[in-house]
Formats: C-alpha cells, structure tokens, sequence
C-alpha cells in the first residue's frame, strides 16, 4: 500500500493568544486503518475565464458514469490557485452548489464524494485566466476501453 | 492587521516513483485584496451521538461572496467513523465528501444566503401611551400619540429573529435566517390597546421566505450510536 500524508498548519495573530492549529492524516481508503489511498491524478492547468469547465468528472469523456467506484470513498482533492493578481479567483462548485472561491495564493484540501455522475467538481475563472493545480488521492475508478 | 496563513504538505515515498513533496502557504486575505481576515469562529468541537444532520454554520450569519475558509477534522479513532460534509440545509444538502477518522479538511466557503422573509407593518388608529404592542418576545409602548414616533421605536428595538428598518410611519423587518416557514401576518402580533382607543397595525408579506440558504450541514455516518467528534474553526472575511 502507498502512505500519503496530508498535514495543514493554521497561524494566525488575530486572536490575543497566538493561535496554531496543526493536523495530519494519513490517506486512508474509506474505512480502513491499514490500506492507504494509492492512486493520483495530478494536473496544472490554466483555467479561462467564460465557462464553468469540469476539473475533476465523475463521469468518463464519454459520459459513463464512474461515480459507482468513486461513492462512499475516501476521496481526496487538493486545489492551489497560483495566480498572483489577488484579484483573480476560481469558483469551485460540485452539482451546482457554489463551494466557496479560491483567490490567487489559496488552496483547498477536501473530501470527495462523486455520488452520482453530476457531481464533477467544477470550476469556473473569474478576473482573467487563473492557474490551477490539483491532485485527486483516490482508491480507484473505471477505465473506460477504447 | 492580523495575518493568518495556512500550510499544506502532502507527502509519499511510494505512491509514484518519485517522492511527492508538495508544501504550499497561503496568507488568508479578503476577497479581491491583500488584507488578511479578520474574524474567526476560534476553534471549537461538536459531538454527535446519533446520524441525524446539524449545521455547522448558518450562511445567513455571514457576509457571501467572501473569501471564508473553514476548517474541519475528524477527531474519531474509529477508522469506519466518517462525517458527511455537505452544503444546503438539513433535509436537502450536496454531499461534498466524507471526512473518515483523523481526516481533515480545508474548504473555502462562500456562505450565498438564502431567501429571508421581508415584511412590512404599518401603524393606523390612534396610539396611546399605555398601549403595547408585542411581537417575537418583545414588547414596545409608544413614546407619544405620533405613528412615526412609534415606528421609530419598534425599528430601534432589537428583535432575536429579525432586523428592522423603514422609515416614517413603517417598519420592515427581514429574518435574519432564511426559512420557509414563517407566513407572519397580525396574528403574530399582540397589540394591547390599553387606551381604549382604535390603535391598529396592518402587516404585509413583501417577500416569502425560503429554506435555501447554502449553509455547512454535517451529517455522522458510520454508528448510530457512538459519539463522534468533529473539531472546526471558520476563519472569516467580514
């Protein structure tokens, strides 16, 4: 099994007290304690800014679903915006629900639930083109033959 | 002004031939600016006992459109534990995805609020000082005998479930929450014409309120009956 560690690290001085909340997991497949998440999709991309494009599909290309596999999992996304301009920001969506915006410099690290085969994680670019890179830890999906 | 960053690492020696080695900061700021958030819920844990969905945070308590980031863990050590994070309401949320024991999550949030109840009362008859008049717990007498006056007193009284403006002799109130279940009409005011005259309110839905609010529901999976424990902080750009 491959051993993936994801680890965040919050700092701030808004408080009186200095806060600095640290966490880390290994990436584990849904319900295991021994079997990590073995399988990456990792990408850099630039995103234009005038339609809602699919980073991440729950369905293949040609439109089969492959949310069966990717259901009830442990699934993992990781989102940077390398954009600089703190103007530029990405929406990201799954299904249609606004998520939140990543300005130029955020990142996002959440779990993945691909229910069903509308349930890409969407984005959309805002400001001008945004450059993306992402990652998606998985435990599987179904290739589709050509 | 205060600066809060966030780092991520994510790390393995052996799930691809080369090591992965990804570390990143980022310097929390406001939306579309350089100046770093300025508000937090401060770290907190919620535990639950049973499936049932709670929200976490309510979008109606927050500006949207904001750069907010939200950060959630799992703090179970039982490895088939897992929250359902999901936005929408109790009932009708989007799964984003499960959060498994030790699991942890960064998201940002942009909390779209939903649709609040807007209503108007108008004041009509004659007012006296001796009347009351009541309405979500609490109760205002006017000043004078002047309909504006009084309208000036219920839109400076503070109301647990609603925020009023207006002017003159009007007042508006609007939910602080979206919900679909708050038809007020008179019925939900009491009115105590202790002067004996002909004091009177009128009440007009401007706006029916709707549940659509896009807040963060959390939903325990895994037992039903065994309490889980989520650990989570909302750092926010108000």
């Amino acid at each position: 099994m491959a051993t993936t560690t994801a680890a965040v690290t919050l700092s701030s001085d808004l408080l009186s007290d200095n806060m600095s909340v640290s966490a880390s997991t290994t990436c584990m497949k849904a319900g295991t304690t021994a079997d990590g998440l073995d399988q990456i999709e990792y990408g850099y991309i630039d995103v234009v800014t005038g339609d809602q494009f699919d980073l991440l599909g729950a369905d293949d290309d040609d439109g089969t679903p492959v949310a069966g596999v990717m259901a009830s999992k442990a699934n993992k996304v990781y989102i940077k915006n390398h954009s600089t301009d703190e103007t530029y920001y990405v929406s990201i969506m799954i299904d249609a629900q606004d998520i939140g915006r990543l300005y130029g410099g955020d990142w996002m690290f959440i779990p993945w639930n691909a229910t069903t085969d509308d349930k890409d994680i969407e984005i959309t670019a805002s400001g001008g083109t945004n450059k993306i890179e992402y990652a998606l830890f998985h435990q599987g999906k179904t290739l589709v033959a050509s | 002004m205060a600066t809060t960053t966030a780092t991520i690492t994510l790390s393995s020696t052996d799930l691809l031939s080369n090591e992965l080695a990804l570390s990143t900061t980022a310097t929390l700021t406001q939306a579309g600016n350089s100046t770093g958030l300025t508000g937090t819920t401060g770290l907190a844990r919620k535990t639950t006992a049973t499936v049932a969905p709670y929200t976490l945070y309510h979008a109606d308590d927050y500006t949207t459109t904001k750069a907010h980031k939200m950060y959630l863990k799992n703090t179970s050590t039982t490895a088939t534990y897992y929250y359902d994070i999901g936005i929408g309401i109790v009932g009708n949320s989007t799964s984003i995805g499960r959060l498994y024991a030790g699991d942890w999550a960064f998201i940002p949030w942009l909390a779209t609020d939903g649709t609040k109840e807007v209503f108007t009362i108008t004041l009509s008859g004659t007012w006296a000082t001796a009347d009351t008049l009541t309405f979500d717990g609490v109760t205002i007498s006017p000043t004078n005998t002047a309909h504006a006056d009084t309208a000036a007193v219920i839109r400076a009284t503070y109301y647990p479930n609603w925020v009023v403006s207006g002017s003159g002799s009007d007042a508006i109130f609007t939910a602080r929450r979206a919900r679909s279940d708050q038809e007020i009409d008179v019925g939900e005011w009491t009115l105590v014409d202790a002067g004996g005259s002909d004091a009177a309110i009128a009440v007009a839905t401007t706006t029916e309120g709707l549940a659509d609010p896009k807040n963060i529901i959390i939903t325990p999976g895994g037992s039903s009956t065994n309490s889980v424990t989520l650990e989570h902080m909302l750092l926010t750009d108000e």
